[in-house]
């Protein structure tokens, strides 16, 4: 099963602010982004951010309407699949989690009711996943070019033909244990900050942008969260 | 120049509302007016909030200069006034769902906005609800949840409360990132907040607090 462990994150204002709902046109106040540093600096002579990632190829063997069957006599389940990656190939499993520190600190903050703080830091743990994600995402679309394949877009657990209690089967697929994962009974993972993924692998596989996938989302509206995101 | 406590937290200048409030104690004024025009300012961060020129990192920023405030007020309040509160919350992320960075974010702002909240923490069963507002007579429920699976929840949560008939003396409020009114009317909530605010204000209409 393949780990990859030395992922810079190289987190930035942008991608912190982006995340506590701050666009480009937001006055952030200086407190705040003094604030947001300092959480930032914090990260460097610490041990909160732990980026592990583990994934694993499965080639395709068939598909119906509502799963794909690999390789191994194993499928994942979800309507949304095969209509996602009809030519795919393969299928790549993915899971990447900044492990269990900046959760703690976190707690710590909140404890020590210090709430701006622990936001702040909640934020800048969703940052440093979303940035992984993709990391992880180039390291892969390398190895597949490499084999002359294209990588799709990922799809998650939970969205609209993707039941969140594939959650179960997609950890097992990567033995989510090795790089300390875990769900909690009723399908939550732990860390919570991690992600699971699915993600086509073929000669020619679709691709599509965070825009295409917030335009598509109920909240598109009013979701706070993708408004500086690129297209 | 000495700006007044009111638009000094509006403007979320937090050393010096801090002066003007050590500066208002020294001159024996009456530390309940200087709470007063405190949760004023506070009210006006809201006000910016509601109209998007303050975002959720400077309503927490205004909510954390308030406790200081308060902080430093306590020891000239009366036991009574101390203890006084605007009313009484039972609060909880519901079964299944352990996020609470959201849920943390609503209480600390209830909170300092005078309500007495009860946080029952995470992965909160439907029982533990019922058994804490039967327990403490709080007359507002909030439900806290961020993945789709909390919606069930939530539902359950509240048809517990009515089969403790408990639901006709309690208003229930939902909250999360993915909470919409379709939500609320699954869920047979009385209202959703879409931000934090918008549960201090919804808290602050069901006590009739102005």
């Amino acid at each position: 099963m393949p780990i990859i462990r030395d992922i810079s994150l190289n987190l930035n204002m942008r991608d912190v602010l982006r995340r506590q709902g701050l666009g480009e046109v937001a006055k952030v106040r200086p407190e705040i982004k003094i604030l947001i540093q300092e959480l930032l600096a914090s990260l460097e002579c610490s041990c909160m951010l732990k980026p592990v990632s583990a994934y694993e190829y499965y080639t395709v063997r068939s598909m119906n309407d509502s799963q794909i069957l690999l390789e191994g006599g194993k499928a994942i389940h979800g309507p949304l699949l095969p209509a996602t990656f009809p030519d795919a190939k393969e299928l790549v499993i993915l899971l990447c989690t900044i492990g269990p520190g900046l959760e703690k600190q976190v707690t710590d903050y909140t404890n020590r009711a210090e709430p701006l703080r622990a936001m702040l830091l909640d934020g800048i743990g969703s940052a440093a996943v979303d940035k992984m994600v993709v990391e992880v995402l180039k390291r892969l679309a390398s190895e597949s070019s490499s084999r002359s394949y294209e990588i799709s877009s990922p799809v998650n657990p939970g969205m609209p033909g993707f039941p969140l209690t594939e959650q179960w089967n997609l950890l097992k697929l990567v033995n989510a244990g090795e790089i300390g994962v875990r769900l909690t009974s009723s399908g939550v993972m732990v860390p919570r900050k991690s992600v699971s993924m699915v993600a086509g692998i073929g000669p020619e596989m679709k691709r599509w942008t965070q825009a295409e996938i917030c335009a598509r989302c109920k909240l598109s509206k009013t979701c706070h969260y993708k408004v500086t995101e690129q297209g | 120049m000495n700006k007044d406590l009111v638009s000094t937290i509006a403007d979320l200048n937090e050393q010096e509302a801090l002066k003007i409030v050590k500066d208002r104690l020294s001159a024996g004024e009456d530390p309940l007016k200087i709470m007063e025009d405190a949760r004023k300012g506070l009210e006006i961060v809201g006000e910016r909030f509601a109209s998007s020129e303050y975002f959720i990192p400077d309503l927490v920023y205004s909510g954390e200069i308030m406790k200081l405030i308060t902080e430093l007020v306590k020891p000239q309040l009366t036991r009574e006034e101390e203890t006084r509160k605007s009313g009484k919350i039972v609060f909880g992320t519901v079964r299944g769902d352990i996020h609470d960075i959201g849920k943390n974010i609503v209480t600390f702002m209830l909170d300092v906005n005078g309500f007495e909240v009860i946080d029952l923490g995470v992965d909160v069963p439907e029982q533990k609800f019922v058994d804490k507002i039967k327990e403490s007579g709080a007359s507002i429920v909030g439900l806290s949840g961020f993945l789709t699976l909390a919606f069930d929840s939530m539902k359950q949560t509240i048809r517990a409360i009515e089969d403790a008939g408990l639901r006709d003396s309690v208003k229930v409020m939902i909250g999360g990132g993915q909470i919409s009114e379709e939500i609320r009317k699954y869920t047979g909530a009385d209202a959703y907040g879409k931000d934090a605010m918008a549960g201090v204000t919804l808290a602050k209409k069901w006590t009739g607090v102005n």
